[in-house]
């Protein structure tokens, strides 16, 4: 089976996670899977790949707001917590109270 | 087997003795008890087919078996499990809590390495062209973000327990190959996932670790019911006539999610809506 390339998804990918603060690194392995990095201070925050179905990066990302804002995702250096605060600081706050997150 | 592989085999066996400790290989205490997987029947009416290496295969039936070794891409010349397993070491290095979790994360890596040497000497003696085939895993659980180790725990308790109950079903395949080889790969694949599961014990202890759990498990869970596959699947009577597989894609999944679900239930997690956000129904 020839490799099918994903630029589509690839580059749905990488804008859901941008919103976040957290950069889709070059091709780790092979072109499938790439490395997430955080966008202040570069740490690998996680991975994923590119055989992702049409819209679901931006779906799990936004399913995973809270987390990211309470500190249960992303760099311990908290970027990611800033960025979602300044995205929604209303959703912020209420992400806080539910999760115990400090603000 | 001849004697040059059962020596080779031994060697890999007494690696693996060596390499045991409290915990690893997780299998151990699960079998200990009994078989945890149910025998799934095939049909009773289902012609008998049996096919060793060597021998001459039907058109359809070399296609079909071909088309399942695609989707279980543990051989070792394909490059894309090759990097699976790459971004697992990445993690372990990135966002492991602690040494005995990546040690063990060490010891699940050369088990699955070992699942590659196996598969790829089937692959050789089904068709040579076959054992050098890049398949990158084409449903997209095996590409969900991995952000957390909680991440990585569902993933292996889910995606690899999917493995587990595909190769309990391959005990009883007509391809002689695959047969003799699916005790080992079914043990060890429940084994990956019952590490996975010891994570999220591990990571449910806290309270702050269960709500981690808690929210990711709307993801992973609608993901680990999609691996089965529609249960419309119209090349599911095809395999089972074969006797490539015994059920179909519906039961074995209700199988899998009646083994889950009581895993997930003894966590105190609350199980997600079973439609929710599913994409293969």
């Amino acid at each position: 089976m020839a490799k099918v390339p994903q630029p589509d998804i690839v580059e749905e990918i990488r804008q859901a996670y941008a919103r976040v603060g957290i950069t889709l690194d070059r091709p780790a392995t092979y072109g499938t899977y790439y490395r997430l990095l955080c966008g202040a201070c570069g740490k690998m925050v996680g991975n994923v790949g590119d055989r992702l179905l049409p819209g679901m990066a931006a779906a799990l990302v936004e399913q995973q707001f809270d987390l990211y804002a309470t500190g249960g995702l992303g760099c311990p250096c908290g970027y990611q917590r800033n960025i979602t605060r300044g995205l929604d600081a209303t959703r912020w706050e209420a992400a806080q109270r539910r999760h115990g997150g400090a603000a | 087997m001849s004697e040059r592989m059962s020596s080779e085999m031994s060697v890999i066996d007494d690696a693996e003795a060596r390499g045991r400790t409290e915990l690893w290989p997780f299998w151990r205490p699960i079998y200990a008890q009994g078989d945890p997987l149910p025998r799934f029947a095939p049909p009773a009416n289902r012609a008998s087919h049996r096919f060793d290496e060597g021998d001459p295969l039907p058109e359809e039936y070399r296609a079909l078996l071909l088309r399942m070794l695609r989707h279980e891409g543990e051989r070792a010349g394909n490059k894309s499990f090759l990097g699976l397993m790459a971004t697992c070491l990445d993690l372990a290095e990135a966002i492991f809590p602690d040494a005995t979790s990546k040690l063990i994360k060490a010891e699940y890596l050369a088990e699955e390495l070992k699942h590659a040497i196996m598969f790829h000497r089937l692959a050789v003696g089904l068709e040579r062209d076959f054992a050098l085939k890049d398949v990158p895993y084409a449903h997209y659980s095996f590409h969900l973000p991995r952000e957390t180790w909680a991440d990585d725990a569902y993933f292996h308790f889910f995606v690899d327990l999917n493995g587990a109950f595909h190769a309990r079903d391959w005990r009883e395949s007509s391809y002689v190959p695959l047969a003799k080889m699916s005790a080992t790969v079914e043990r060890d694949e429940l084994g990956h996932s019952e590490m996975g599961y010891y994570f999220l014990q591990r990571i449910c202890e806290s309270p702050r670790g269960k709500a981690v759990a808690q929210h990711l498990l709307g993801k992973w869970y609608p993901a680990a019911l999609d691996m089965f596959g529609r249960s419309d699947s119209p090349n599911v009577p095809k395999f089972i006539g074969w006797g490539l597989k015994s059920v179909g894609n519906a039961e074995i999944r209700d199988a899998y999610k009646t083994y889950v679900d009581g895993k997930l239930l003894a966590l105190s997690l609350d199980l997600p809506d079973e439609r929710a956000n599913r994409r293969f129904l």
